[in-house]
């Protein structure tokens, strides 16, 4: 099936293997699924129209390295819809990472997704991260990962800690 | 759905969660109002 034909499944295969490729190209550093299809590794499914991906840049410039992506992707087939790239008419984002995220990133747990290798971030930064950011929504999701995932208490202090962050109250 | 349940499917394998996640997609998009009803109280979106 050729890159741009849409399909019923979320082409996620295809996600890794393309960010795979970005590294390989010179033109990111390090990559890692982050954002709700990462908590979904953790928790039950829920719906989410798109996957975001965060990468560490070469570039250290203001836009870094996000027009050198996109050109590759496009030359791979991929579209454009604002602030999206599309593979198979599934939206993709690509996040340059700084911070906790660029942590997140290098600690990212390392997983096979059909044949690919891929790495999604800890649960313990995708609640840090919620923490951050703050919205209702990412108090609902730091109160599943509570909930449903195996988290590593001791390091999740560690990164609340070394970030000054603090759970909000559930 | 009861939290064991809940519990039940988040140990299944990633890849099986994606292909629910692809169903609960096309399901939106074919019932839109009934699953806004189905997914309230999730954390949805980025």
């Amino acid at each position: 099936m050729a890159i741009n034909e849409p399909s019923d499944s979320l082409p996620l295969a295809d996600v890794f293997r393309a960010a795979n490729e970005l590294v390989a190209a010179g033109l990111i550093e390090d990559w890692a699924l982050g954002g709700a299809l990462a908590a979904i590794y953790y928790v039950e499914p829920f719906t989410t129209y798109d996957a975001d991906i965060f990468f560490i840049s070469k570039d250290k410039g203001l836009t870094a390295g996000v027009p050198a992506i996109s050109s590759h992707l496009q030359s791979q087939g991929w579209q454009v819809e604002r602030e999206h790239l599309l593979v198979r008419g599934f939206p993709v984002q690509f996040l340059a990472a700084g911070g906790l995220a660029e942590e997140a990133v290098r600690e990212a747990e390392r997983i096979d997704y059909e044949g690919v290798p891929a790495k999604v971030f800890r649960a313990e930064h995708i609640v840090a991260i919620a923490a951050s950011v703050g919205r209702a929504k990412d108090k609902a999701r730091i109160e599943q990962l509570l909930r449903q995932a195996d988290l590593d208490k001791t390091y999740l202090e560690n990164v609340l800690q070394r970030h000054k962050l603090k759970l909000p109250k559930i | 759905m009861k939290p064991e349940m809940r519990q039940k499917l988040a140990r299944e394998p990633f890849a099986e969660k994606i292909r629910k996640v692809a169903q609960l997609i096309r399901l939106a998009k074919t019932f839109p109002r009934r699953a806004a009803r189905q997914i309230s109280g999730h954390p949805s979106g980025k």
